[in-house]
């Protein structure tokens, strides 16, 4: 897997926001701190977390809709955190995109379904004039929107939620980009269709060699169609491998604390889960210490004390916890 | 349109007296235009005194139009227009609005999914708790005060919180204490309207834990609806799967789980992938809910089924004609569909 | 309960037809203009404020443009065959007074609404999505707009300039009336801005300027059609009264001018009540029309305020079987 360049890379990204209104409220909420991960073309990355986490925040910071605190953005090497200018923000647009939760919400009431596709065509002259449409109606077929003329005229409200889903992708797709941000595409569709989207997603990364970050909290639909997951706590990302290593032998507490809260009917009678009170998710001045130890049941000493780095404790496969990926830096600490 | 008659569904015997009997439930709305649109169509549903009924289906499937009609919360346009709804053998329909009153909260209560609309922004918690409870008997503010604790404390929250106000809780106490709300009056039923969809995936199993705890202690039924039958499967006895205002089919959850016979029940099982096993393609349902105020003929489901072919054609003339009815196909397992009808 | 609404409002409609739909209008009226003209109030008032602006257009030909102004006839004559509204107290046509001056208090009321509204639009939608130091000098600029009273300014304002041409009346009107308005605008365009649409037409790449004119504010036409109808009858009534108090150019006709001049000649305690009904019911009616587009609109922008057919908003039958 590492022989495959990378489509994107993100180090250290962080963003903190402003707590209080206060001119000089010095509190900072950690809404992301400190991310790093590699997206490969061809591949899903699921980014799993529950809310509070910072994973929203992360696609919002990588579809420039926010600035980062720190960190930086490398596409095949160059860095793109800093981009200014209106041309070098549409060169980036045109290779990275976004979908969004709420599948009514993403779309302009107001306007038809060719608008909402021929738009970014235009704005990126991705095809002729004249061939706007043709464009359009292939965009449609490759969402599996049939027959593609009646339903460009239509408008969002006519649509279903999934079909609404899927015009959003299509949107996306249409300045042919190389990374796709999918923010939690399936969480407020019906059942039913959830599958059929996760099903596309997984079709256009094979067709089109896409670089998917899969953002959400469902762990059940990111072990169906992702490649990689990356398991985000409070800000941080805590654990990360490949999909079937992280969720069948997870090495973080927190990663199981989720795997045993998922309904699994497979399942027998399950062990009871304990209800530990914790900090909420988003950690205002967090300050040096595991964002998970008043809630994690293998807690150490060190824990209260020193932020565990992310280790590679198995192959591919690391975690942020001192007790099952200890830091070597770290041994006399950990050994006090 | 036929619609199934009242009391001619064969009910599993060997069951106490039921707790909750709707026969023949239809609600209607009416819409602009002057046309009624049924969003519950015939149902026959009961729920026995102390069990965990699930009621599963996806949007605009009328469960939760079922559930305001059993509490009698429906708001105009809506109304019952069909049926009867027994509790405890009196006709909830039938009852003045003095009854009424007694009957909600006392007899059944019921909890939201967002604790946020059911709990008053700007009043402490404890107060509500006092309000609801001196609403319905004569006690006293000290006293209700007392029990308010205990009530907290039965769903795992401290006591003193009773002076806190909703927006200092988190998601998930909020929906606790929605839930000991509910248990105020000690109800016969609890009725949960996607209690737990908007909480965090952890949050949730505290909460399900929370709740199976109280039903063993407290002995109350429930009526659990939820789209998400995945988890009706882990703490329902019995599962009714609802689609297009219809029960399509019932059964006890395990046996939903292991050996579903409606294709809507098969294919929605097959929309929530596995946490184990080999990874394989799934397909979920092509199409998406039929249009209340013109469903499909015959059965409703027929658009969208894989069994419904045109080559078939003495399947598919009754398939698309005529509505199927709920039968018995195993001990405590009814289902409505003409295929099935058919394999026996 | 909320709930039950849901359900009506999200019919979940069918998969996609293989033969096309209903067929399309080659003019596309905004669905909620097509639902305006369908509600009974906007109706009413749209069909008085077609009366008033047709008798204005149509004023040479139903009447003499100086027995408007200029002494024509006996002074003081109650309504009669040839002088339908009688005549005033200088002896010239209550009736030439009243449609021509509609010409003028419509059109004074039309473009003071059309400079407020554009005003409103452009600064209050620009101050919600610009936001930061934009947003707060513009929120400034509108914040000491309504707090002046506009009333007295307006009287300072036209008493101290010696101009009284309609053009002025226009100007001083319009560039005190907009603030108001930019606010409700502007917060409407605060919650528009942060829906999903807005975010997606930015990571497509939209410039500003277009997400402004093309997505922000097509939804917002409905508020901006309220807005303009709402100076529109504020604008009438301002001018009127300004008129009426005798800061309006006198020699002119116009609905407050008249009510000015029976004031004036005490024609009230003659007794000569056409002289000041008339004008005052031009008056009256056109800002009544102009309310009733405005409650229609609410009522078509709001869908909780329509939905239900007259007849069965009020039944609720319980039948048992």
């Amino acid at each position: 897997m590492s022989a495959v360049p990378a489509e994107l890379e993100v180090q250290g990204l962080t963003k903190h926001f402003r707590v209080g209104g206060a001119l000089f409220e010095r509190s900072r909420v950690h809404a992301v701190d400190d991310v790093s991960f590699v997206l490969r073309p061809g591949t899903i990355t699921a980014l799993v977390g529950e809310s509070g986490s910072g994973k929203s925040t992360v696609a919002r910071l990588l579809a420039r809709l926010y600035t980062p605190t720190g960190g930086r953005v490398l596409f095949d090497g160059k860095d793109l955190t800093s981009l200014r200018g209106r041309r070098r923000t549409l060169d980036y647009r045109s290779q990275v995109q976004m979908t969004f939760q709420d599948p009514f919400g993403s779309l302009n009431p107001a306007k038809t379904v060719r608008h909402h596709l021929a738009r970014p065509l235009r704005i990126h002259h991705v095809v002729p004039r004249d061939h706007i449409d043709q464009r359009v109606h292939e965009l449609l077929d490759t969402v599996g929107l049939v027959p593609p003329e009646t339903i460009a005229a239509k408008y969002p409200h006519e649509l279903s939620g999934g079909q609404r889903q899927r015009v959003a992708i299509a949107r996306a797709l249409a300045v042919e980009p190389r990374v796709v941000v999918a923010d939690e595409p399936i969480s407020m569709l019906d059942v039913s269709i959830r599958i059929g989207i996760l099903n596309l997603m997984a079709d256009l990364k094979e067709q089109h060699n896409l670089a998917f970050l899969y953002v959400t909290h469902d762990l059940a639909s990111a072990r169906y169609v992702a490649d990689t997951v990356l398991v985000m706590y409070a800000g941080q990302i805590v654990e990360q491998g490949p999909a079937d290593k992280v969720l069948s032998s997870p090495l973080h507490p927190y990663t199981e604390l989720l795997l045993a809260s998922v309904p699994d009917p497979e399942a027998g009678a399950r062990d009871e889960i304990e209800v530990r009170k914790g900090l909420a998710a988003a950690a205002v001045d967090p300050g040096e210490r595991c964002r998970f130890v008043d809630r994690c049941p293998i807690a150490i000493d060190v824990c209260s004390r020193v932020t565990p780095p992310l280790v590679e404790a198995r192959r591919d496969q690391s975690a942020r916890c001192h007790v099952r990926a200890p830091s070597p830096d770290l041994r006399e600490e950990l050994h006090a | 349109m036929t619609a199934a008659s009242p009391a001619t569904t064969p009910r599993p015997f060997g069951r106490r007296e039921p707790l909750v009997e709707l026969r023949g439930l239809s609600v209607e709305y009416l819409t602009r235009t002057g046309l009624p649109v049924r969003a519950v169509d015939g149902v026959d549903l009961e729920i026995s005194p102390g069990e965990i009924l699930g009621l599963a289906g996806e949007s605009g499937c009328g469960k939760s139009t079922l559930a305001n009609a059993l509490m009698q919360i429906l708001r105009p346009p809506a109304q019952i227009s069909g049926g009867q709804i027994l509790f405890n053998g009196d006709d909830v329909t039938a009852k003045s609005r003095e009854e009424l009153r007694k009957f909600r909260w006392r007899n059944v209560s019921m909890v939201f999914q967002s604790a946020m609309n059911a709990l008053n922004p700007v009043t402490r918690v404890g107060d509500q708790f006092i309000d609801m409870m001196q609403a319905h008997e004569r006690i006293s503010k000290r006293e209700a005060l007392n029990q308010t604790g205990d009530l907290l404390e039965l769903v795992g929250i401290d006591r003193r919180r009773v002076r806190a106000y909703p927006h200092e809780l988190s998601g998930g106490m909020r929906q606790r204490v929605i839930i000991a709300m509910a248990l105020a009056l000690r109800p016969e039923l609890v009725i949960m309207d996607e209690p737990t969809t908007a909480l965090d995936v952890v949050v949730q199993r505290e909460i399900l834990q929370q709740v199976k705890q109280l039903q063993r202690e407290l002995g109350f039924a429930v009526l659990f609806i939820t789209h998400d039958l995945s988890l009706l499967v882990e703490i329902a006895n019995r599962i009714a799967i609802m689609y297009a205002g219809e029960i399509v089919e019932e059964a006890p959850a395990d046996e939903i789980h292991r050996a579903p016979r409606h294709p809507y029940t098969i294919g929605l099982m097959q929309s929530f992938p596995p946490l184990h096993g080999p990874i394989v393609r799934m397909t979920g349902i092509p199409g998406s809910p039929p249009d209340l105020a013109a469903p499909p003929e015959g059965c409703r489901f027929h658009p969208r089924c894989p069994h419904c072919r045109p080559e078939d054609s003495f399947l598919y003339a009754r398939q698309t004609t005529e509505r199927p009815r709920l039968r018995q196909v195993g001990e405590g397992h009814l289902v409505a569909c003409h295929l099935v009808e058919r394999e026996g | 309960m909320s709930q039950v609404q849901v359900e009506i409002q999200q019919p979940a409609p069918s998969e996609p037809l293989a033969a096309p739909t209903a067929s399309h209008h080659r003019v596309r009226l905004p669905s909620w203009l097509t639902l305006l003209l369908r509600n009974h109030k906007a109706q009413i008032g749209l069909g008085i404020l077609f009366v008033m602006v047709l008798l204005a257009a149509i004023a040479p030909w139903i009447a003499n443009a100086s027995s408007a102004t200029n002494f024509v006839d006996l002074p003081r004559q109650p309504p009669s065959w040839s002088y339908p509204f009688g005549t005033t107290d200088q002896g010239s046509s209550v009736w030439a007074g009243v449609v021509f001056g509609a010409r003028r208090s419509l059109a004074t009321g039309f473009f003071a609404a059309v400079i407020a509204t554009v005003l409103a639009t452009s600064l209050g939608i620009t101050a919600a999505y610009a936001g930061g130091i934009v947003d707060e000098i513009i929120s400034l600029i509108t914040n000491v707009a309504i707090v002046i009273p506009a009333i007295p300014l307006l009287i300072d304002v036209t008493a101290y300039l010696h101009s009284r041409s309609m053009l002025t009346m226009i100007l001083v009107v319009g560039c005190l009336l907009w603030a108001i308005e930019a606010r409700i605008l502007r917060g409407q365009a605060l919650t528009l801005r942060n829906r999903d649409f807005i975010q997606a037409a930015k990571v497509s790449g939209e410039s500003t300027r277009r997400i402004v004119f093309g997505e922000l504010m097509p939804n917002m036409v409905s508020r901006i059609a309220a807005a303009f109808i709402l100076v529109f009858y504020i604008s009438i009534l301002v001018e009127a009264g300004l008129e009426f108090i005798g800061l309006g150019n006198t020699a002119k006709a116009s609905w407050g001018v008249s009510l000015y001049w029976a004031t004036v000649n005490s024609s009230v305690l003659q007794g000569e009540w056409w002289s000041f009904l008339f004008p005052g019911l031009a008056i009256g009616l056109t800002v009544l029309a102009l309310t009733l587009v405005l409650v229609g609109i609410d009522e078509v922008s709001n869908p909780r305020l329509r939905g239900l057919p007259k007849k069965r908003r009020f039944a609720f039958r319980r039948s048992a079987a």
